[in-house]
Protein backbone atom coordinates (compact mmCIF):
# COMPACT_ATOMS: atom_id res chain seq x y z
CA UNK A 1 0.00 0.00 0.00
CA UNK A 2 2.48 2.67 0.65
CA UNK A 3 4.72 1.46 -2.35
CA UNK A 4 1.47 2.85 -4.64
CA UNK A 5 0.96 5.52 -2.06
CA UNK A 6 4.07 7.46 -2.69
CA UNK A 7 4.28 6.76 -6.57
CA UNK A 8 0.53 8.13 -6.26
CA UNK A 9 2.33 11.12 -4.04
CA UNK A 10 4.91 11.83 -6.84
CA UNK A 11 2.06 11.61 -10.03
CA UNK A 12 0.15 14.30 -7.93
CA UNK A 13 3.00 16.20 -6.92
CA UNK A 14 3.90 16.55 -11.12
CA UNK A 15 0.15 16.94 -12.27
CA UNK A 16 -0.01 21.02 -12.43
CA UNK A 17 -3.80 20.65 -12.74
CA UNK A 18 -4.67 18.42 -9.91
CA UNK A 19 -1.98 20.45 -7.67
CA UNK A 20 -4.19 24.06 -8.20
CA UNK A 21 -7.43 22.35 -7.88
CA UNK A 22 -6.59 20.02 -5.05
CA UNK A 23 -3.81 22.07 -3.10
CA UNK A 24 -3.64 25.25 -3.96
CA UNK A 25 -7.12 26.78 -4.64
CA UNK A 26 -8.56 25.09 -1.31
CA UNK A 27 -5.59 26.48 0.41
CA UNK A 28 -6.13 30.21 -0.77
CA UNK A 29 -9.71 30.06 -0.01
CA UNK A 30 -9.49 28.63 3.57
CA UNK A 31 -6.17 31.57 4.42
CA UNK A 32 -8.80 34.10 2.85
CA UNK A 33 -11.53 32.91 5.00
CA UNK A 34 -8.94 32.62 8.36
CA UNK A 35 -8.19 36.51 6.80
CA UNK A 36 -11.42 37.31 7.38
CA UNK A 37 -12.24 35.76 10.65
CA UNK A 38 -14.00 38.84 11.95
CA UNK A 39 -16.21 39.17 9.04
CA UNK A 40 -17.57 35.45 10.02
CA UNK A 41 -17.49 35.69 13.45
CA UNK A 42 -20.35 38.48 13.22
CA UNK A 43 -22.18 36.30 10.49
CA UNK A 44 -21.91 33.22 12.66
CA UNK A 45 -19.76 32.38 14.81
CA UNK A 46 -15.91 31.39 15.10
CA UNK A 47 -16.74 27.35 15.14
CA UNK A 48 -18.70 27.97 11.87
CA UNK A 49 -15.84 29.45 10.35
CA UNK A 50 -13.85 26.33 11.33
CA UNK A 51 -16.32 23.79 10.43
CA UNK A 52 -16.61 26.01 6.59
CA UNK A 53 -12.50 25.57 6.71
CA UNK A 54 -13.14 21.56 7.33
CA UNK A 55 -15.65 21.06 4.64
CA UNK A 56 -13.90 23.09 2.29
CA UNK A 57 -10.70 21.01 2.38
CA UNK A 58 -12.56 17.90 2.32
CA UNK A 59 -14.76 18.73 -0.48
CA UNK A 60 -12.13 20.07 -3.09
CA UNK A 61 -8.67 19.14 -1.73
CA UNK A 62 -9.90 15.03 -0.63
CA UNK A 63 -13.35 14.37 -2.29
CA UNK A 64 -12.60 16.39 -5.76
CA UNK A 65 -8.98 14.99 -6.25
CA UNK A 66 -9.99 11.22 -5.00
CA UNK A 67 -13.03 11.22 -7.64
CA UNK A 68 -10.46 12.74 -10.76
CA UNK A 69 -7.84 10.63 -9.40
CA UNK A 70 -9.78 6.93 -9.27
CA UNK A 71 -11.17 8.31 -12.70
CA UNK A 72 -8.28 9.07 -14.14
CA UNK A 73 -6.03 6.25 -13.10
CA UNK A 74 -9.13 3.91 -14.31
CA UNK A 75 -9.41 5.61 -17.83
CA UNK A 76 -5.84 5.01 -18.45
CA UNK A 77 -5.85 1.06 -17.22
CA UNK A 78 -3.17 2.15 -14.30
CA UNK A 79 -6.12 0.22 -12.07
CA UNK A 80 -6.25 -2.70 -14.41
CA UNK A 81 -2.18 -2.56 -14.30
CA UNK A 82 -2.32 -2.40 -10.53
CA UNK A 83 -4.37 -5.28 -10.37
CA UNK A 84 -1.88 -7.58 -12.60
CA UNK A 85 0.23 -7.71 -9.51
CA UNK A 86 0.00 -9.44 -6.51
CA UNK A 87 -1.56 -6.36 -4.47
CA UNK A 88 -4.72 -6.83 -3.01
CA UNK A 89 -8.68 -4.57 -4.02
CA UNK A 90 -8.11 -3.08 -0.84
CA UNK A 91 -4.60 -2.10 -0.69
CA UNK A 92 -4.42 -0.54 -4.13
CA UNK A 93 -7.38 1.80 -2.96
CA UNK A 94 -5.59 2.62 0.23
CA UNK A 95 -2.53 3.90 -2.12
CA UNK A 96 -4.19 5.71 -4.21
CA UNK A 97 -6.76 7.58 -1.88
CA UNK A 98 -3.81 8.03 1.01
CA UNK A 99 -1.85 10.90 -0.46
CA UNK A 100 -5.07 12.96 -1.17
CA UNK A 101 -6.22 12.18 2.66
CA UNK A 102 -2.64 13.02 3.94
CA UNK A 103 -2.49 15.86 2.03
CA UNK A 104 -5.74 17.49 3.04
CA UNK A 105 -4.88 16.38 6.92
CA UNK A 106 -1.68 18.49 6.40
CA UNK A 107 -3.53 21.77 5.10
CA UNK A 108 -6.10 21.33 7.84
CA UNK A 109 -4.09 20.97 10.65
CA UNK A 110 -1.71 23.63 9.17
CA UNK A 111 -5.04 26.36 8.42
CA UNK A 112 -6.69 25.49 11.37
CA UNK A 113 -3.78 26.21 13.67
CA UNK A 114 -2.96 29.59 12.60
CA UNK A 115 -6.97 30.03 12.77
CA UNK A 116 -6.59 29.35 16.81
CA UNK A 117 -3.54 30.88 16.88
CA UNK A 118 -4.90 34.01 15.68
CA UNK A 119 -8.53 34.07 17.02
CA UNK A 120 -8.54 31.57 19.78
CA UNK A 121 -8.59 27.71 20.18
CA UNK A 122 -11.24 25.29 20.07
CA UNK A 123 -13.57 24.81 23.67
CA UNK A 124 -13.10 21.06 22.90
CA UNK A 125 -9.84 20.43 20.69
CA UNK A 126 -10.64 16.44 21.07
CA UNK A 127 -14.48 16.42 19.94
CA UNK A 128 -13.69 19.02 17.35
CA UNK A 129 -10.96 16.45 15.86
CA UNK A 130 -14.16 13.44 15.70
CA UNK A 131 -16.30 15.62 13.79
CA UNK A 132 -13.27 16.39 11.59
CA UNK A 133 -12.07 12.84 11.04
CA UNK A 134 -16.01 11.85 10.76
CA UNK A 135 -15.89 14.29 7.69
CA UNK A 136 -12.64 12.70 5.96
CA UNK A 137 -14.12 9.78 6.47
CA UNK A 138 -17.14 10.75 4.76
CA UNK A 139 -16.39 12.70 2.03
CA UNK A 140 -13.24 9.70 1.26
CA UNK A 141 -16.61 7.06 1.31
CA UNK A 142 -18.36 9.64 -1.20
CA UNK A 143 -15.11 9.77 -3.52
CA UNK A 144 -15.29 6.18 -3.96
CA UNK A 145 -18.79 6.09 -4.63
CA UNK A 146 -18.63 8.78 -7.16
CA UNK A 147 -15.73 7.85 -8.95
CA UNK A 148 -17.93 4.48 -9.79
CA UNK A 149 -20.20 7.07 -11.49
CA UNK A 150 -17.18 8.95 -13.28
CA UNK A 151 -15.53 7.95 -17.42
CA UNK A 152 -12.80 10.78 -16.81
CA UNK A 153 -11.24 13.08 -15.16
CA UNK A 154 -12.99 15.64 -17.23
CA UNK A 155 -16.01 13.74 -16.67
CA UNK A 156 -15.49 14.29 -12.76
CA UNK A 157 -15.82 18.54 -13.16
CA UNK A 158 -19.31 17.80 -13.66
CA UNK A 159 -19.91 14.67 -11.07
CA UNK A 160 -18.12 16.09 -8.00
CA UNK A 161 -20.40 19.37 -8.26
CA UNK A 162 -22.98 18.31 -6.39
CA UNK A 163 -21.79 16.81 -3.67
CA UNK A 164 -19.08 19.19 -2.81
CA UNK A 165 -20.91 22.43 -3.57
CA UNK A 166 -23.97 20.90 -1.29
CA UNK A 167 -22.18 19.53 1.12
CA UNK A 168 -20.19 23.30 1.61
CA UNK A 169 -24.02 25.06 0.90
CA UNK A 170 -25.45 22.66 4.11
CA UNK A 171 -22.45 23.36 6.38
CA UNK A 172 -23.22 27.58 5.37
CA UNK A 173 -26.87 26.72 5.95
CA UNK A 174 -26.46 24.91 9.29
CA UNK A 175 -23.60 27.46 10.06
CA UNK A 176 -25.65 30.69 9.80
CA UNK A 177 -28.96 29.93 10.98
CA UNK A 178 -28.33 26.80 13.56
CA UNK A 179 -30.60 24.08 14.03
CA UNK A 180 -33.65 25.27 16.31
CA UNK A 181 -35.95 24.96 13.16
CA UNK A 182 -35.48 21.67 10.79
CA UNK A 183 -32.99 20.56 13.04
CA UNK A 184 -33.73 16.59 11.57
CA UNK A 185 -33.53 17.74 8.33
CA UNK A 186 -30.43 19.85 8.52
CA UNK A 187 -28.67 16.59 10.48
CA UNK A 188 -29.23 14.27 8.23
CA UNK A 189 -28.20 16.27 5.38
CA UNK A 190 -24.63 15.02 4.50
CA UNK A 191 -22.11 18.06 6.43
CA UNK A 192 -25.36 19.01 8.62
CA UNK A 193 -24.48 17.12 11.63
CA UNK A 194 -20.37 17.43 11.18
CA UNK A 195 -20.97 20.93 10.69
CA UNK A 196 -23.23 21.38 14.22
CA UNK A 197 -20.36 18.97 16.07
CA UNK A 198 -17.48 21.00 14.79
CA UNK A 199 -19.34 24.22 15.45
CA UNK A 200 -20.10 23.32 19.04
CA UNK A 201 -16.70 21.88 19.51
CA UNK A 202 -15.23 24.74 18.95
CA UNK A 203 -17.29 27.52 20.16
CA UNK A 204 -18.39 25.26 23.29
CA UNK A 205 -21.81 25.19 25.70
CA UNK A 206 -23.12 21.46 24.35
CA UNK A 207 -22.76 18.66 26.64
CA UNK A 208 -20.21 15.97 24.95
CA UNK A 209 -22.62 13.74 25.08
CA UNK A 210 -25.09 15.45 22.57
CA UNK A 211 -22.31 16.36 20.44
CA UNK A 212 -21.49 12.61 20.10
CA UNK A 213 -25.00 11.56 19.08
CA UNK A 214 -24.02 14.06 16.40
CA UNK A 215 -21.67 11.35 14.59
CA UNK A 216 -23.94 8.92 14.20
CA UNK A 217 -25.47 10.57 11.05
CA UNK A 218 -22.07 11.36 9.34
CA UNK A 219 -20.86 7.99 10.23
CA UNK A 220 -24.31 6.40 8.28
CA UNK A 221 -23.17 8.89 5.54
CA UNK A 222 -19.92 6.87 5.52
CA UNK A 223 -21.79 3.23 5.66
CA UNK A 224 -24.03 4.26 3.29
CA UNK A 225 -20.94 6.00 0.78
CA UNK A 226 -18.80 2.82 1.31
CA UNK A 227 -21.95 0.46 0.50
CA UNK A 228 -22.74 2.73 -2.66
CA UNK A 229 -18.85 2.41 -3.27
CA UNK A 230 -18.93 -0.91 -3.00
CA UNK A 231 -21.86 -1.44 -5.74
CA UNK A 232 -20.56 1.28 -8.33
CA UNK A 233 -17.42 1.24 -8.20
CA UNK A 234 -15.20 -0.14 -11.73
CA UNK A 235 -12.13 -1.26 -11.78
CA UNK A 236 -11.74 -1.04 -15.93
CA UNK A 237 -13.08 1.41 -18.20
CA UNK A 238 -17.17 0.33 -19.65
CA UNK A 239 -16.52 -1.09 -23.34
CA UNK B 1 9.16 -30.89 -10.14
CA UNK B 2 4.89 -30.98 -10.45
CA UNK B 3 3.42 -32.86 -13.38
CA UNK B 4 -0.07 -31.10 -12.56
CA UNK B 5 -0.87 -28.42 -15.79
CA UNK B 6 0.16 -24.82 -14.89
CA UNK B 7 -3.15 -23.81 -16.04
CA UNK B 8 -6.37 -26.11 -15.94
CA UNK B 9 -9.86 -24.64 -17.63
CA UNK B 10 -12.73 -27.02 -17.70
CA UNK B 11 -16.34 -25.83 -19.28
CA UNK B 12 -15.64 -22.20 -19.09
CA UNK B 13 -18.36 -20.44 -19.77
CA UNK B 14 -18.59 -16.01 -19.95
CA UNK B 15 -21.99 -14.21 -20.66
CA UNK B 16 -22.45 -10.83 -20.50
CA UNK B 17 -25.42 -8.36 -21.35
CA UNK B 18 -27.32 -11.42 -23.32
CA UNK B 19 -24.16 -12.30 -25.46
CA UNK B 20 -22.17 -15.51 -24.78
CA UNK B 21 -18.72 -14.40 -25.35
CA UNK B 22 -16.92 -17.72 -24.22
CA UNK B 23 -18.54 -21.53 -24.39
CA UNK B 24 -17.63 -24.67 -22.88
CA UNK B 25 -14.09 -23.81 -23.55
CA UNK B 26 -11.63 -26.58 -21.86
CA UNK B 27 -8.00 -26.67 -22.15
CA UNK B 28 -4.63 -27.50 -20.34
CA UNK B 29 -1.40 -25.51 -20.33
CA UNK B 30 1.60 -27.64 -19.05
CA UNK B 31 4.98 -26.60 -17.24
CA UNK B 32 7.58 -24.76 -19.81
CA UNK B 33 4.98 -24.71 -22.61
CA UNK B 34 4.76 -21.93 -24.59
CA UNK B 35 1.07 -22.18 -25.54
CA UNK B 36 -0.68 -19.99 -28.33
CA UNK B 37 -4.20 -18.62 -27.74
CA UNK B 38 -5.31 -17.79 -31.17
CA UNK B 39 -8.58 -16.86 -32.62
CA UNK B 40 -10.45 -13.92 -35.22
CA UNK B 41 -11.82 -10.93 -33.61
CA UNK B 42 -14.66 -11.33 -31.44
CA UNK B 43 -13.08 -15.04 -30.88
CA UNK B 44 -13.60 -14.76 -26.92
CA UNK B 45 -9.55 -15.07 -26.20
CA UNK B 46 -9.10 -11.64 -24.73
CA UNK B 47 -12.15 -12.81 -22.59
CA UNK B 48 -11.10 -16.15 -22.03
CA UNK B 49 -7.61 -14.74 -20.89
CA UNK B 50 -8.60 -12.04 -18.52
CA UNK B 51 -10.75 -14.95 -16.73
CA UNK B 52 -7.50 -17.15 -16.71
CA UNK B 53 -5.62 -13.45 -15.70
CA UNK B 54 -7.73 -13.83 -12.94
CA UNK B 55 -9.41 -9.86 -14.11
CA UNK B 56 -12.90 -11.62 -14.56
CA UNK B 57 -15.26 -13.99 -12.90
CA UNK B 58 -16.57 -16.54 -15.23
CA UNK B 59 -20.52 -17.32 -15.68
CA UNK B 60 -19.36 -20.97 -15.29
CA UNK B 61 -16.98 -23.81 -15.38
CA UNK B 62 -13.41 -23.13 -13.78
CA UNK B 63 -10.08 -21.66 -14.63
CA UNK B 64 -6.96 -22.59 -11.93
CA UNK B 65 -3.76 -21.57 -12.37
CA UNK B 66 -0.92 -23.45 -10.23
CA UNK B 67 -4.18 -25.59 -8.70
CA UNK B 68 -5.52 -21.78 -7.45
CA UNK B 69 -8.68 -19.65 -8.40
CA UNK B 70 -6.70 -17.34 -10.56
CA UNK B 71 -8.77 -14.52 -8.73
CA UNK B 72 -6.86 -15.32 -5.48
CA UNK B 73 -3.79 -12.55 -6.03
CA UNK B 74 -1.82 -13.42 -3.40
CA UNK B 75 -1.70 -17.05 -4.39
CA UNK B 76 -1.51 -16.51 -7.92
CA UNK B 77 0.54 -13.47 -8.70
CA UNK B 78 3.93 -13.74 -7.13
CA UNK B 79 4.32 -16.75 -9.56
CA UNK B 80 2.81 -14.52 -13.07
CA UNK B 81 4.26 -11.71 -15.32
CA UNK B 82 1.22 -10.25 -16.70
CA UNK B 83 2.09 -8.05 -20.23
CA UNK B 84 -1.45 -6.54 -21.34
CA UNK B 85 -2.62 -5.87 -24.35
CA UNK B 86 -3.13 -1.98 -23.80
CA UNK B 87 -0.32 -0.11 -21.71
CA UNK B 88 -1.82 0.74 -18.29
CA UNK B 89 1.05 3.04 -17.32
CA UNK B 90 0.67 6.62 -15.42
CA UNK B 91 1.86 9.09 -17.88
CA UNK B 92 3.33 10.98 -15.07
CA UNK B 93 5.75 8.73 -13.78
CA UNK B 94 9.22 7.30 -15.29
CA UNK B 95 10.08 4.29 -17.02
CA UNK B 96 12.45 3.39 -13.99
CA UNK B 97 9.56 4.57 -11.56
CA UNK B 98 6.88 2.12 -12.98
CA UNK B 99 8.91 -0.75 -13.34
CA UNK B 100 10.01 -0.16 -10.09
CA UNK B 101 6.34 0.16 -8.69
CA UNK B 102 4.63 -2.60 -10.72
CA UNK B 103 8.15 -4.92 -10.06
CA UNK B 104 7.60 -4.29 -6.04
CA UNK B 105 3.78 -5.58 -5.77
CA UNK B 106 4.57 -8.34 -7.63
CA UNK B 107 6.53 -9.59 -4.52
CA UNK B 108 9.40 -10.96 -6.05
CA UNK B 109 12.94 -9.56 -6.21
CA UNK B 110 14.63 -8.54 -9.33
CA UNK B 111 16.41 -5.60 -10.56
CA UNK B 112 15.16 -2.31 -12.67
CA UNK B 113 18.47 -2.18 -14.61
CA UNK B 114 18.27 -5.78 -15.39
CA UNK B 115 14.81 -5.82 -16.90
CA UNK B 116 15.18 -2.46 -18.56
CA UNK B 117 17.87 -4.02 -19.99
CA UNK B 118 16.05 -7.00 -21.89
CA UNK B 119 14.35 -4.79 -23.49
CA UNK B 120 16.83 -2.22 -24.34
CA UNK B 121 14.90 0.66 -22.07
CA UNK B 122 18.07 1.71 -19.74
CA UNK B 123 18.49 4.63 -21.21
CA UNK B 124 14.74 5.62 -21.07
CA UNK B 125 15.02 4.86 -17.07
CA UNK B 126 14.62 8.78 -16.29
CA UNK B 127 11.65 9.76 -18.96
CA UNK B 128 8.88 10.04 -18.25
CA UNK B 129 6.20 6.90 -19.95
CA UNK B 130 4.20 10.01 -21.46
CA UNK B 131 6.76 10.65 -23.74
CA UNK B 132 7.40 6.76 -24.92
CA UNK B 133 6.63 5.91 -28.60
CA UNK B 134 4.02 3.41 -28.58
CA UNK B 135 6.45 0.67 -29.19
CA UNK B 136 8.56 1.69 -26.05
CA UNK B 137 5.57 0.97 -23.45
CA UNK B 138 4.91 -2.08 -25.41
CA UNK B 139 8.85 -2.82 -24.35
CA UNK B 140 8.33 -1.51 -20.99
CA UNK B 141 5.10 -3.56 -20.61
CA UNK B 142 7.49 -6.87 -21.07
CA UNK B 143 10.09 -5.28 -18.58
CA UNK B 144 7.36 -5.57 -16.27
CA UNK B 145 6.35 -9.12 -17.28
CA UNK B 146 9.80 -10.27 -17.08
CA UNK B 147 10.37 -8.72 -13.47
CA UNK B 148 11.46 -11.74 -11.53
CA UNK B 149 11.76 -14.29 -14.05
CA UNK B 150 8.07 -15.79 -13.45
CA UNK B 151 7.41 -19.11 -13.74
CA UNK B 152 4.19 -18.22 -15.94
CA UNK B 153 3.78 -15.22 -18.16
CA UNK B 154 0.78 -13.67 -20.12
CA UNK B 155 1.63 -12.36 -23.20
CA UNK B 156 -1.37 -10.30 -25.12
CA UNK B 157 -0.43 -9.06 -28.48
CA UNK B 158 3.21 -8.57 -27.24
CA UNK B 159 4.64 -7.27 -30.65
CA UNK B 160 2.15 -4.85 -31.95
CA UNK B 161 3.78 -2.20 -32.60
CA UNK B 162 7.41 -2.81 -32.66
CA UNK B 163 9.34 -2.60 -35.48
CA UNK B 164 11.16 -5.92 -36.46
CA UNK B 165 14.38 -5.44 -34.53
CA UNK B 166 12.25 -4.88 -31.32
CA UNK B 167 10.27 -7.89 -32.34
CA UNK B 168 13.46 -9.66 -32.65
CA UNK B 169 14.91 -8.76 -29.31
CA UNK B 170 11.74 -9.42 -27.67
CA UNK B 171 11.51 -13.36 -28.58
CA UNK B 172 15.06 -13.65 -27.67
CA UNK B 173 14.02 -12.11 -24.30
CA UNK B 174 11.08 -15.08 -24.47
CA UNK B 175 13.35 -17.66 -25.34
CA UNK B 176 15.64 -16.63 -22.12
CA UNK B 177 12.33 -16.90 -19.86
CA UNK B 178 11.93 -20.48 -21.00
CA UNK B 179 15.33 -21.53 -20.60
CA UNK B 180 14.55 -20.82 -17.20
CA UNK B 181 11.81 -22.60 -17.18
CA UNK B 182 9.05 -20.23 -17.80
CA UNK B 183 5.59 -21.10 -18.88
CA UNK B 184 4.04 -18.83 -21.88
CA UNK B 185 0.54 -18.06 -22.42
CA UNK B 186 0.50 -16.12 -26.13
CA UNK B 187 -1.51 -14.34 -28.12
CA UNK B 188 -0.81 -12.54 -31.33
CA UNK B 189 -2.36 -11.27 -34.39
CA UNK B 190 0.76 -12.54 -36.11
CA UNK B 191 0.16 -15.92 -36.72
CA UNK B 192 3.76 -16.82 -38.16
CA UNK B 193 5.08 -16.07 -34.41
CA UNK B 194 2.82 -18.58 -33.03
CA UNK B 195 3.35 -20.64 -36.01
CA UNK B 196 7.48 -20.50 -35.32
CA UNK B 197 7.37 -20.36 -31.57
CA UNK B 198 4.38 -22.28 -29.86
CA UNK B 199 4.16 -25.71 -28.55
CA UNK B 200 0.67 -26.03 -29.06
CA UNK B 201 -1.84 -23.48 -30.21
CA UNK B 202 -5.40 -23.58 -29.31
CA UNK B 203 -7.73 -22.23 -32.45
CA UNK B 204 -11.15 -20.16 -30.77
CA UNK B 205 -13.65 -19.36 -33.26
CA UNK B 206 -17.34 -17.61 -31.87
CA UNK B 207 -16.48 -18.11 -28.69
CA UNK B 208 -15.64 -22.22 -28.54
CA UNK B 209 -12.21 -23.78 -28.50
CA UNK B 210 -12.73 -24.60 -32.39
CA UNK B 211 -9.29 -26.80 -32.35
CA UNK B 212 -6.25 -27.44 -30.55
CA UNK B 213 -2.92 -29.23 -31.06
CA UNK B 214 0.54 -29.07 -32.55
CA UNK B 215 1.15 -26.73 -35.41
CA UNK B 216 1.61 -29.73 -37.32
CA UNK B 217 -1.61 -31.33 -36.26
CA UNK B 218 -3.50 -28.38 -36.85
CA UNK B 219 -1.98 -27.86 -40.43
CA UNK B 220 -2.22 -31.24 -41.41
CA UNK B 221 -6.06 -31.13 -41.64
CA UNK B 222 -5.24 -28.54 -44.71
CA UNK B 223 -3.70 -29.72 -48.36
CA UNK B 224 -0.41 -27.83 -49.05
CA UNK B 225 0.04 -25.83 -51.67
CA UNK B 226 1.67 -25.94 -55.07
CA UNK B 227 1.69 -22.70 -57.59
CA UNK B 228 3.25 -22.12 -61.17
CA UNK B 229 2.80 -21.16 -64.70
CA UNK B 230 3.17 -22.89 -67.81
CA UNK B 231 3.29 -21.51 -71.37
CA UNK B 232 0.03 -22.13 -73.15
CA UNK B 233 1.90 -24.17 -75.81
CA UNK B 234 3.27 -26.91 -72.62
CA UNK B 235 1.13 -30.23 -71.94
CA UNK B 236 -0.75 -30.68 -68.77
CA UNK B 237 1.43 -31.49 -66.08
CA UNK B 238 1.41 -34.76 -63.96
CA UNK B 239 0.08 -34.27 -60.70
CA UNK B 240 -4.09 -33.07 -60.76
CA UNK B 241 -4.87 -29.72 -60.33
CA UNK B 242 -6.70 -26.69 -61.49
CA UNK B 243 -5.82 -23.97 -64.12
CA UNK B 244 -6.80 -20.74 -63.67
CA UNK B 245 -7.71 -17.86 -66.46
CA UNK B 246 -3.95 -15.79 -66.00
CA UNK B 247 -2.54 -19.29 -66.81
CA UNK B 248 -1.90 -20.21 -62.98
CA UNK B 249 -1.76 -23.92 -62.00
CA UNK B 250 -2.79 -24.24 -58.39
CA UNK B 251 -2.04 -27.84 -56.37
CA UNK B 252 -3.81 -28.56 -53.25
CA UNK B 253 -1.92 -31.86 -51.92
CA UNK B 254 -1.90 -33.99 -48.63
CA UNK B 255 1.79 -35.31 -50.26
CA UNK B 256 3.33 -31.83 -50.82
CA UNK B 257 6.56 -33.22 -51.11
CA UNK B 258 6.33 -36.46 -53.35
CA UNK B 259 4.03 -34.24 -56.09
CA UNK B 260 6.91 -31.89 -55.94
CA UNK B 261 9.13 -34.25 -56.72
CA UNK B 262 7.48 -35.41 -59.95
CA UNK B 263 6.44 -32.26 -60.70
CA UNK B 264 10.05 -31.16 -60.94
CA UNK B 265 11.11 -34.41 -62.60
CA UNK B 266 8.32 -34.11 -65.08
CA UNK B 267 9.35 -30.73 -65.90
CA UNK B 268 12.79 -31.23 -66.41
CA UNK B 269 12.21 -34.21 -68.68
CA UNK B 270 10.03 -31.94 -70.91
CA UNK B 271 12.84 -28.64 -70.48
CA UNK B 272 9.59 -26.53 -69.05
CA UNK B 273 9.86 -23.91 -67.15
CA UNK B 274 7.69 -23.47 -64.38
CA UNK B 275 7.62 -20.16 -64.03
CA UNK B 276 6.53 -18.37 -60.66
CA UNK B 277 6.95 -21.60 -58.63
CA UNK B 278 6.28 -21.70 -55.24
CA UNK B 279 5.20 -24.34 -52.61
CA UNK B 280 4.27 -24.38 -49.28
CA UNK B 281 2.69 -26.78 -46.95
CA UNK B 282 -0.53 -25.44 -45.15
CA UNK B 283 0.06 -22.26 -42.58
CA UNK B 284 -1.63 -20.91 -39.71
CA UNK B 285 -3.11 -18.44 -41.98
CA UNK B 286 -4.66 -20.98 -43.95
CA UNK B 287 -6.13 -23.14 -41.25
CA UNK B 288 -7.84 -19.34 -40.02
CA UNK B 289 -9.31 -18.76 -43.06
CA UNK B 290 -10.54 -22.20 -43.27
CA UNK B 291 -12.30 -21.33 -39.69
CA UNK B 292 -15.46 -19.89 -41.98
CA UNK B 293 -15.82 -22.37 -44.54
CA UNK B 294 -16.41 -24.62 -41.41
CA UNK B 295 -19.67 -23.10 -39.85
Amino acid sequence: MLTIARHELTQILRNRAVLVSGLVIPFAVSASLVWRHETFENIGSLGYLASTIVLTIAAFSLYSTVVTTLASRRQNLFLKRLRSTAARDHEILWGLVLPATAIAGVQLLGILAVLAAVAGSPDNSLLFAAGTLATIAMMLGLGLATAGLTHSPEHAQVTTLPISLGTIAVGVWVGITGTENLATVKRLLPGGAATELMTDAWNGGASVVDSLVLLAPTLAWVFLALFLAQRLFQWEPRR
Amino acid sequence: MSTSPVIDVADLNLTYGGFHAVKDVSFQVQRGELYALLGTNGAGKTSTLEIIEGHRRPSSGAARVFGHDPRKRSAVRPKVGIMLQESGFSPDLTVKESVALIGALTLREDRVERVLGIVDLNRKAATLVSQLSGGEKRRLDFATAAWGSPELVFLDEPTTGLDISSRDDLWTAVDKLREDGSTVVLTTHYLEEAQQRADRVGLMHRGTMHREGTVAELTRQLPGVIRFTLPPTAPHPPVKGSRRDDGTYVIETFTLARDLKELLQWAEGHHIDLQGLSAGPTRLDDVFRALDTDD
